[in-house]
């Protein structure tokens, strides 16, 4: 008897084609390089760390997304949104990761939340991360985030040049750590992990992480989604980009910056040829790059308004800590909040800074309790 | 292509039409569907769904009236029907304003969405199944007439049909009256879990569940359950169910059962799968979901085997051929339209071996009229029931801040069967969650009067904040029995700017209904009185289009939205328009789809027993194409 499944047949779910554009771990690892994280407790050091990476990126992004007035960039807003989403997801992928290997992510701390301008953490500090309104400028510093590793380049857990480089650090780490330890190292309470029934609508399926094979799946769903491809294509007639292909950030990028969309036919390595892409760049809150409150005369009512924001601001960190340390539950709860943030960001947007022509914007600064 | 002959022709790119379309096209057949609405409406690719919706969504927010069609194209080639060109006939017809023309005596209520997605893009979601008893009504009440098909038959199809919408709701909390022992199948579940019941529902379920209420001599006690919805929440880990498939051997549509890892996953928005994944308690439910987590038809259709389907839009269906002798159809004249609202078209014809009209009951009965079809039983058209909805409303003792989450998230059922049936309709309480703003459109109008009273800044805001989440609006969807005086017909007097026929409109509201519109305010006033709420119903002889006199007291109805019967179901040619597969009695090539196949209207919103319906069609056409 034949049956043919109806279901999704459209829809992205699981790309497979995903994973072929990730970089083969063990083509790429020196079995002769000295191991760079040893120990269990670095390893849920730099796992803190890409928690840090992770949310660094989530700001600047935000500023672009909400700058772009309302009805304009639909393309920019709708691919700047799916990126959003999707950071989201890989911080909450590496809690499970550290969860799982016994640790307690902290997201809610001063040390943990990202000021800007300032490079990415724990990075080489190649380039400058700042807050920016939708503009060439600010999409330059998101290709730079997403830049994919070349292939030749080194897993590198400290100082690293790509995320990609961080990423693969940390993979060959929980794979020899985990073989090294006796019982392994899977051994954090089960019920501290998110699930899918916990996290939805951003950026894909969330994987719990009970293992070895868990862990690494959720780490090359986080580089899969971002960075990508690394430049070399195994397969030349593979189709890279196109309707139902789901491509890496930086190519997402890419398309905005060069006003084109890839053509399925595109290589990685040449701009997208594909159909023109509307990008209107006036079409934009004019927000002065990296507000501060710091700028602004204590009690004004510009102040109150960018201290009320940084007040949600934190309190949806909060909420992410506390879903990430043992109430996963209350992560459904901070959905109000995002609304709350995105509110609260724009009404800022709109204020503009005396005669400049610039407008204030959402600061993303911490407050101690 | 134009010149192609397809397996299936379809008229219509709702609910109905989007089913039969992806049935067929994944089961090998090669379907062409004709779209009335816009070409944009169509999009399916991840960019141009994205631009559309937004543009709906831009319209909405700028829209001065939110009433249900607010954000759709409105298109002088193809008019939708608009509860806004409501007006109070007053005994006399009206002929010019809106698409109708309501000979009234009183108008009918409801409109739809003529588009790509059709009604779907603004309906509430709400998916109850019928009750057993529903598809006897004359048996039992002497009421209407019987289904040819009873609740068992259709059960099969309604687990198609919650699948395909994609159903949250808790099975086990659905007790409704009379509805036997094995109303769900063994070990049942939804594909997703019960969207969560509101603030204001807990409120008021804390006096109301339980109470026991008296009417016309007879005691009842109020239930309230949480509704089942077409709207995405937690899957449920314990639904298997993969998908509907056909099968060649059993010349059937068959369930299919995934393995243990199967996992529902929830069909978020068009253009983004990881936008809508869950309803996010946005209460624009009607008229539309800025993020796409409940359900329209058009990601049924994204779920069509592309290459068997061809979508022509801007296509009005103006008439069919019949084919002397066989009386087969032969084609479906359509007039292509160039531009919105430009009277330049070009009329064309396609053809099929099967014809599947999925226009809406109104389109379906005047495509019909228009072409002398399948109406020897002098029934099309016949029949126009919708639910009357009466609305009451008070201001509650405590806040119960209206607006949180989605339209309804609870019901009353206990009035939808019951040997008061042969006496008045029955009807469903859907506890609404939109404060006052359909009767009186709050919170604007409150606005409006504070400042006549000259209030202004911190007083205005205390007083709107102390009143608005005070507002409690309970809602009474009675059952419109069959009457063959309300109904459709169509007169070369009335035709649209491309010369096709507007609907003209017979209607009244009869005894048996106006009856229940008083059961129904006495419930209310018991209900209102245990949970101490100040009643603030008002009905209006001057402004209410849907006020009705019964024993000198005053009632208005309003449209549900549900246009049902006019092609009715039926067991044998002189008294019904199709059989129980949904093909006309008069043509074996011609099958119609939509609400306007149902005998009777039962107390449940029509959607999800109408795709049901089509699914059975489908399984019918499949069956006939593989003689």
């Amino acid at each position: 008897m034949e049956h043919t499944y109806q279901e999704d047949s459209l829809f992205q779910q699981h790309n497979p084609k995903r994973h072929r554009l990730i970089r083969p771990v063990v083509a790429t690892r020196d079995l002769d390089a000295p191991q760079l994280i040893t120990t269990l407790a670095e390893l849920q050091a730099h796992l803190q760390i890409a928690m840090k990476v992770e949310l660094s990126t989530i700001p600047p992004y935000l500023c672009a997304l909400y700058s772009i007035k309302e009805g304009a960039n639909l393309f920019a807003t709708n691919m700047i949104r799916s990126v959003v989403v999707e950071e989201m997801l890989h911080m909450v992928l590496v809690a499970n990761i550290l969860n799982a290997i016994g640790g307690e992510p902290a997201i809610n701390t001063k040390e943990i939340v990202p000021t800007y301008p300032g490079p990415l953490p724990h990075s080489d500090a190649s380039f400058t991360v700042n807050l920016l309104k939708f503009s060439p400028e600010a999409i330059q510093t998101f290709l730079n985030i997403e830049l994919p590793a070349a292939q030749s380049a080194p897993p590198q857990p400290n100082h690293f040049h790509t995320i990609g480089q961080f990423y693969a650090a940390v993979r060959d780490a929980i794979e020899v750590i985990d073989a090294q330890t006796e019982g392994g190292i899977f051994t954090g309470d089960p019920s501290r992990q998110l699930t899918p029934e916990h996290y939805y609508g951003s950026g894909g399926r969330l994987i719990p992480v009970y293992s070895l094979s868990d862990a690494l799946e959720a780490i090359d769903e986080i580089v899969g989604q971002g960075e990508g491809i690394d430049g070399t294509i195994q397969d030349p007639d593979h189709l890279l980009f196109g309707e139902d292909m789901e491509y890496a950030h930086y190519f997402k990028f890419n398309e905005i910056a060069c006003g084109q969309a890839y053509m399925p036919t595109d290589s990685p390595q040449d701009p997208p040829s594909g159909k023109i892409i509307e990008v209107d760049w006036n079409a934009v809150y004019n927000m002065q790059a990296n507000p501060s409150i710091k700028n602004y005369e204590v009690g004004s009512e510009l102040w109150e308004k960018t201290n009320n924001f940084n007040k949600t601001y934190m309190a949806l960190l909060d909420n992410l800590h506390d879903a990430c340390n043992g109430k996963p539950e209350m992560l459904n709860k901070g959905i109000a909040l995002m609304y709350d943030l995105k509110y609260k960001a724009l009404e800022l947007m709109k204020i503009p800074l005396g005669e400049s022509g610039e407008m204030a914007g959402p600061t993303f600064e911490y407050i101690a309790k | 292509m134009e010149h192609k002959e397809y397996d299936v022709v379809i008229v219509g790119s709702g609910i109905s039409g989007s089913i039969i379309a992806k049935t067929l096209t994944n089961a090998g057949k090669k379907v062409l569907l004709l779209e009335a609405g816009l070409k944009a409406g169509i999009a399916l690719d991840k960019e141009g769904s994205y631009e559309t919706y937004q543009s709906y969504l831009d319209t909405y927010y700028k829209a001065a009236a939110k009433a249900p069609n607010a954000p759709y194209p409105d298109i002088k080639d193809a008019p939708s029907i608009d509860v806004l060109d409501l007006t109070v006939l007053d005994g006399k017809p009206s002929t010019d304003h809106g698409y109708l023309v309501q000979m009234g005596p009183v108008p009918f209520a409801s409109d739809c969405v003529r588009g790509a997605g059709g009604t779907t893009l603004h309906w509430l979601g709400t998916t109850l199944r019928m009750l057993p008893n529903d598809f006897k009504m004359k048996t039992l009440y002497n009421q209407g007439v019987d289904w040819p098909i009873t609740y068992d038959d259709l059960k099969p199809y309604y687990e198609m049909a919650e699948h395909e919408i994609g159903v949250s709701g808790e099975v086990s909390e659905q007790k409704m009256p009379n509805m036997g022992d094995n109303f769900w199948g063994e070990e049942y579940v939804f594909p997703m879990e019960k969207i969560p019941q509101s603030y204001m529902d807990s409120v008021l379920m804390q006096k109301t569940e339980g109470l026991t209420v008296s009417l016309n001599g007879k005691e009842y006690q109020i239930t309230c359950i949480s509704t089942p919805q077409g709207r995405n929440s937690n899957p449920n880990v314990k639904y298997k169910i993969a998908g509907v498939s056909w099968s060649e051997e059993k010349k059937q549509l068959e369930l299919i059962r995934g393995d243990e890892k199967f996992e529902y996953r929830p069909k978020g928005a068009l253009w983004d799968n990881y936008t809508g994944e869950r309803c996010e308690g946005n209460a624009s439910c009607v008229p539309i979901c800025p993020v796409q987590a409940k359900y329209n038809a058009l990601k049924t259709l994204k779920n069509a085997k592309k290459e068997n389907l061809k979508i022509i839009t801007q296509a009005v269906a103006s008439s069919l051929m019949i084919e002397k002798g066989t009386n087969e159809i032969a084609g479906i004249i359509y007039k292509k339209y160039r531009r919105e609202n430009s009277k330049r078209y070009t009329t064309e014809v396609a053809k099929g071996k099967i014809y599947v009209l999925a226009a809406s009951a109104i389109e379906n009965a005047k495509l019909l009229l228009a072409s002398n079809a399948a109406n020897s039983s002098d029934q099309v058209g016949r029949n126009l029931m919708d639910h009357l909805v009466m609305l009451t409303w008070g201001l509650t003792p405590e806040k119960i801040y209206p607006y949180r989450g989605p339209g309804s998230t609870t019901n009353i059922p206990t009035f939808r069967d019951g040997e008061f049936r042969n006496e008045h309709a029955a009807w469903i309480s859907p506890l609404d969650n939109w404060g006052w703003s359909w009767p009186t459109f709050a919170p604007g109008s409150d606005v409006q009067a504070a400042l006549e009273k000259g209030m202004f800044g911190k007083n205005l805001r205390n007083h709107i904040h102390d009143k608005v989440t005070r507002q409690f609006l309970l809602h009474f969807e009675c059952e419109q029995s069959p009457e063959p005086e309300n109904r459709v017909t169509i007169d070369p007097k009335y035709k649209d700017q491309i010369d096709n026929y507007r609907p003209v409109i017979h209607y009244n509201v009869s005894e048996y209904m106006r009856k229940s519109m008083e059961a129904a305010k006495k419930v209310s006033d018991q209900i209102f009185a245990a949970n101490e709420i100040e009643d603030f119903t008002n009905y209006s002889k001057q402004n209410d289009p849907g006020y009705v006199e019964y024993k000198g007291q005053g009632y208005t109805f309003r449209g549900a939205g549900h246009i049902v019967g006019t092609h009715r179901m039926g067991s044998c040619k002189e008294d019904s328009v199709v059989n129980e597969d949904q093909r006309t009695w008069d043509h074996k090539n011609l099958f119609l789809v939509g609400c306007g196949n149902m005998p009777t209207l039962g107390t449940s919103n029509p959607t999800l027993t109408m795709s049901a319906l089509t699914f059975k069609a489908a399984e019918a056409i499949l069956k006939q194409l593989n003689q």
